[in-house]
């Protein structure tokens, strides 16, 4: 079959038409050695470039993968073939399911995903860069020593125990000591740091930074899915971090958040948990679901079907999957009602479900396929994924739910929803994309022995779990007796294992030899549509010399050129490939209707991430090991690589030279950095900010329903009286900010640090006040989870207006160095900004916990 | 050497009488097997769900195999976007049309399963441990340990609490599993049609031992049950001779046993773990373990963590005298 060969060149299929070429050559090498990141360990260590930190995501969250992953499954696989087997203890086994789960739930498809969305996002929407590289190399190593932190308990035989979601009070101080859940809390809490970060990134990346023309609606499909994706990230992983900081805060400093003796509630960690957890689910299929839309319509000749209704799709599963969470917690007893609507909501996401699949249905209807190995990995990933949708809809019954919930039932669904869901698109990503970045094809032939192998084995092994699961077995069980029936599908599940693995090991032989061996594969083997098929394979550094510029969702396929456009954006383009050639500059496009808003310099290589991640990982390493000291030091560290992160360079050009370039084509240049950048970044730190602080609210309220005295007996009516007025100083705080952005617009230097400093003052006399105001509480946190929730929402408003006033030194810093302009201060404007999100923390904290006992 | 020679007589031959023990005892298992009303709602509601599953999947696949073989006429034109009408009645209609079916039979079958039993309905208590069960019949003066007595054909109220971390109670035969939470107490009613021994275990990850946490529940009819209840009220009642049961009692305080384990009708009055009054009356050891016979039972007591590792009751050392007397103490305690 001639099916078989990828097309060369063409960028449309059977058309005649070469891929238009993006290379200036007058400027390539120069561009392309200003972006490259430098060299040797020192430039390793200080690199930032998007294909760098991407790849290395990807990298670590295989290798954790193979770690945790695969490792684990199979030894559990081998206890499990027989009844009453000794091979592994029972402490071995915990761990390893422990592990297994936590791992490839944190440490292997989201680094993987957003690894994926890092190192093509640029390439996809033809912009050169992500919004702030130093915030992905950062990402990348809170989530590598995140991991490494984690799975140095192996190394102390300290190995978690309890579970991936850690059940309170298993995995309280009580009935969990020693430190090995410690590490669970503390090294997943980095790495969840990192996939915050990354998120944000990604979410201004996708809105902002895009190709002239590049609507909102050409968007490509695994973009969108990506920012559905990111923003989940936002929203379910902060409650999993303050949920993780309440456990820490049990285990290391006597709190009673969990303990049901003093107050506190077992449920309350369930809800935190699975607010993040089934999100997270989603968050986990959708980049799966983009990339299945990005590779069946190259495969099958045919633009995707249902462009709008995927996007629907997307951003309903993302809404709703925020309404589901207590369909995990069926069993705990919940009113009948709260039960239906549950269930009610979680048939409902079967809708836009349904919608995704008959939309790549349709595709395939309308085209000829092309049976290469992505595409098989597309059509293995449609037959699996709908097997584990429909017994997903199955365990959204209540009923059923209650008999088939932590059975084996639900391994099998799980794996069939995430192997078959996720990790089969991954693999159709990797094959699909791998030629953009190595210029050589993976080897077909290979990539289908392998296929096979995984399709095969991965339902040999996971759907006689729904039968033996049905039939009783539990999970999490590290043996079982003979007689019930039980013994032949473990023995097939087992024997499934021994196909996944030949399949796994093939893929690796195959990236391995085709690294070195393959065929080459030119700018666009697949004939693909979208704009990274555009660029060399490998791309330049850069990616884009000349920017393209977008009219179509498919612009190699309908476009005649990518660069060509009206005169006024073409001139505009061809301009960026020729100035400037000293700095790395990006271009920031308007939301909507994607026309030139501003080009910036992205920042540039730098160790402070590197060193800001150290800090933080020192700071929960020695909170692991309960050196407070080190803690402190981690703190300071990161204190100092925050600001040595954000120290301003001096400008590459002087404010002239900007202005003439903006004179010319009427797009503003910001060589210090950009404005518009700075405040979606603020603009997303505020929300992350808020969600926390709405997590801290809900914990508050939950244990207030949960009491029914409150505060307890003994403690006395807290008294508001103090608090007022540090209320309204952190009022006029933000008051004095807004006044010194109002200075600085003006030119005014001496008002600007007159005002500033008046901020600083009124936000100390504050914070000073609160302080004496705790001081005469006469109860502390750890007497009763009133007292817990009274020091730790407290602490948390403390920790915000404490940014604040740092936010609010720094910026004061440069006032005096005369870094602020009245063209340059977006500094200001975001501290004023951030300002006003603190106080609104403050005051609202505050009044919850001063005045919340009040009403009844 | 001697122990660990021991241990071994006792340990390997356990996977086989095991084996023996279920496949001759368990007439059923899981939750396909229904017994009782709730289960059998839920078999019904499953069976529902697998037609309705099947087709939507034979429709799934009859659109993908058409799809690929189906080829298009003009290759080359990648087209505009088309068939919504695929999208429309597969993508909205199709799940729309099951989902609502779903949703209607599970909200019926929600409201077949009562949550509450009317007053006077008999009430088990059901307290977990890590890693056995504390069973009590509130209205009757009844405490025992893994193993749960019910009349058939009649509903019975489970009141499920724990005393450590969370287990979850899960008899599939006759119906679906609830929590047991430390913070709360949670209601859960059953009924058994017919006579049997069900076979049930903690169904949320507890610890170390979490698979070794079985239960038996046994489904009598009336009169049984009333003499079960009977024997059972009654305080412990030895029927070896009343010298050798005397030497066991004040054995079974000497060497500690006392200071965890109730007997009633003797001084032995501990709670930390499962009350023994009737201990010999009971088929298994050890949380549905193994088998409740002397040999087994002297494996247990010696060395219990080679048989359950990790579990709260420490090891004693006994003499073969002791052990002899002690094993037949317990074993007379009916």
């Amino acid at each position: 079959m001639s099916d078989d060969e990828p097309e060369e060149g063409p960028g449309r299929p059977g058309s005649p038409r070469a891929t238009p070429s993006v290379e200036r050559p007058s400027t390539d090498e120069e561009l392309a050695s200003e972006w490259a990141d430098p060299p040797g360990l020192w430039g390793r260590l200080r690199a930032v470039q998007n294909d760098a930190i991407g790849q290395r995501l990807l990298l670590t969250g295989f290798f954790f993968l193979i770690l945790g992953g695969s490792l684990d499954s199979v030894a559990m696989r081998l206890q499990l073939a027989r009844p009453e087997s000794d091979l592994l203890s029972p402490q071995l086994f915990n761990e390893l399911f422990t592990n297994h789960g936590s791992v490839t739930m944190f440490l292997v498809i989201l680094p993987i995903f957003e690894g994926f969305a890092i190192l093509l996002l640029p390439f996809l929407l033809g912009t050169r860069e992500m919004p702030f590289p130093r915030l992905g190399a950062f990402a990348y190593y809170t989530f590598l020593f995140g991991g490494l932190l984690y799975y140095s308990s192996t190394l102390f035989q300290l190995v978690p125990d309890a579970g991936w979601f850690a059940y309170a009070p298993l995995s309280s101080n009580e009935f969990s000591p020693g430190l090995a859940l410690d590490f669970w809390v503390l090294g997943l809490g980095v790495a969840e740091v990192g996939a915050i970060a990354a998120a944000g990134e990604i979410i201004i990346g996708i809105l902002k930074m895009r190709a002239p023309g590049m609507t909102l609606s050409r968007l490509p499909l695994f973009a969108w899915a990506m920012l559905v994706t990111a923003f989940m990230i936002l929203f379910a992983f902060t409650p999993l971090i303050v949920g993780s900081l309440l456990l820490e805060l049990d285990r290391g400093f006597h709190t009673q958040f969990f303990n049901v003796e003093q107050g506190g509630s077992v449920l309350l960690w369930q809800h935190l948990f699975w607010i993040f957890g089934h999100p997270e689910v989603y968050i986990q299929f959708l980049p799966a679901a983009g990339i299945v839309s990005m590779v069946l319509p190259v495969f099958v000749r045919r633009k995707i079907a249902g462009y709008t209704w995927l996007v629907g799709a997307f951003v309903a599963i993302g809404f709703l999957s925020f309404g589901l969470w207590a369909h995990h917690m069926f069993a705990v007893g919940l009113p009948p009602l709260v039960l239906s609507f549950f269930a009610a909501a979680s048939l409902v996401i079967g809708i836009p479900a349904g919608v995704q699949i008959f939309a790549w249905l349709a595709t395939l209807w309308s085209g000829k396929p092309v049976w290469n190995t992505a595409f098989l990995f597309v059509l293995g990933f449609l037959v699996i994924f709908v097997i584990g949708g429909i017994t997903g809809i199955m365990v959204a019954a209540v009923p059923f739910d209650l008999q088939a919930h932590d059975t084996y039932f639900i391994v099998a669904h799980l794996h069939y929803v995430l192997i078959g869901g996720v990790g089969f698109p991954i693999f159709a990503g990797i094959y699909y994309w791998w030629p953009k970045y190595t210029g050589r094809l993976l080897d077909e032939r290979l990539g289908k022995l392998s296929f096979w192998l995984l399709f095969i084995g991965v339902n040999v092994t996971f759907f006689p779990m729904h039968i033996v699961g049905l039939l009783g077995m539990p999970r999490r069980v590290y043996t079982y007796p003979s007689g019930l029936g039980w013994e032949i599908w473990n023995m097939i599940s087992t024997a499934g294992v021994f196909l996944i693995v030949p399949g796994i090991l093939l893929f690796i032989v195959n990236i391995i030899y085709s690294k070195r061996r393959g065929a080459p594969a030119g700018a666009n083997p697949w004939g693909g549509d979208t704009l990274e098929w555009a660029v060399a394979s490998p791309p330049l550094d850069h990616g884009w010399s000349v920017l393209p510029i977008v009219h179509s969702r498919h612009p190699l396929w309908d476009q005649p050129a990518v660069s060509e456009g009206d005169a006024k954006l073409e001139r505009f383009v061809e301009a960026l490939a020729q100035w400037p050639l000293r700095w790395r500059a990006a271009l920031i496009v308007r939301t909507t209707d994607a026309l030139p808003e501003e080009v910036f310099r992205v920042a540039g290589p730098s160790v402070w991430p590197f060193v800001t991640a150290i800090g933080l990982v020192t700071i929960f390493a020695a909170e692991l090991l309960k050196l407070r000291l080190g803690a402190l030091a981690g703190a300071l560290v990161v204190v100092a690589g925050a600001i040595g992160w954000n120290w301003p360079e001096r400008p590459p050009i002087d404010e002239e030279e900007e202005l003439a370039f903006e004179r010319e084509h009427g797009v503003p240049v910001r060589a210090g950095g950009s404005d518009v950048v700075a405040q979606w970044g603020m603009g997303l730190s505020i929300l992350f900010v808020a969600i926390a602080f709405a997590s801290f609210l809900l914990t508050y309220f939950y244990l207030r329903l949960e009491n029914d005295v409150w505060p307890p007996a003994g403690i006395a009516l807290p008294d508001a009286r103090l608090f007022a007025v540090s209320a309204a100083l952190a009022i006029a705080g933000v008051v004095a900010a807004y006044v010194a952005v109002r200075r600085i617009r003006l030119g005014d230097h001496r008002g600007l640090r007159l005002s500033l400093g008046g901020m600083l003052a009124f936000g100390s006399a504050a914070m000073a006040l609160q302080i004496i105001s705790y001081s005469r509480l006469g109860f502390g946190g750890t007497d009763h989870a009133y007292g817990s929730i009274f020091f730790t929402l407290g602490g948390f408003c403390f920790g915000v207006l404490g940014v604040a006033l740092i936010m609010g030194a720094m910026t004061l810093v440069w006032g005096f160095r005369h870094a602020l302009t009245p063209r340059r201060h977006v500094t200001a404007s975001n501290t004023a900004r951030f300002w006003a999100a603190a106080v609104t923390v403050w005051v609202i904290g505050f009044s919850t916990l001063y005045l919340g006992p009040y009403l009844t | 050497m001697l122990i660990g020679r021991r241990r071994r007589r006792v340990l390997s031959p356990l996977p086989s009488r095991i084996g023996n023990v279920a496949r001759v005892r368990f007439a059923a298992s899981g939750a396909l097997d229904p017994r009782g009303p709730a289960a059998r709602a839920i078999a019904d509601l499953w069976w529902l769900m697998l037609g309705l599953g099947a087709a939507t999947f034979v429709v799934f696949a009859l659109v993908l195999v058409r799809g690929l073989l189906r080829g298009s006429a003009s290759a080359d034109d990648p087209g505009d976007e088309r068939p919504g009408w695929l999208v429309l009645l597969g993508g909205v209609a199709l799940p729309t049309v099951v989902l609502t079916i779903v949703l209607a039979f599970t909200v019926r079958t929600m409201h077949t399963i009562p949550n509450a039993a009317p007053e006077g309905t008999l009430q088990i208590e059901v307290i977990g441990h890590q890693w056995w069960w504390e069973i009590r019949y509130p209205q009757h003066g009844i405490v025992t340990a893994n193993e749960v007595h019910l009349p058939v054909g009649r509903p019975v109220e489970f009141l499920l609490t724990s005393a450590d971390v969370i287990h979850s109670f899960w008899i599939p035969q006759l119906g679906g599993k609830l929590d047991l939470l430390p913070e709360d107490v949670n209601t859960l009613v059953l009924q058994s049609d017919t006579p049997g021994v069900y076979r049930s275990q903690c169904a949320e990850f507890c610890g170390l031992q979490h698979a070794k946490m079985g239960l038996l529940a046994i489904a009598e009819p009336e009169e049984r049950f009333s003499e079960w209840l009977q024997r059972e009220q009654a305080p412990a009642r030895a029927t070896a001779s009343s010298s050798a049961a005397a030497g066991g009692q004040q054995l079974f305080a000497d060497v500690g046993c006392t200071s965890c384990h109730t007997v009633r009708g003797t001084a032995a009055d501990g709670t930390g773990g499962p009350d023994l009054t009737h201990f010999a009356s009971r088929q298994t050891l050890a949380a549905g373990s193994l088998p409740n016979t002397p040999e087994h039972l002297e494996g247990w007591v010696t060395d219990p963590h080679a048989i359950k590792e990790g579990v709260g009751m420490p090891a004693t050392e006994l003499d073969e005298g002791q052990r002899r007397v002690l094993i037949q103490y317990l074993e007379g305690l009916r």
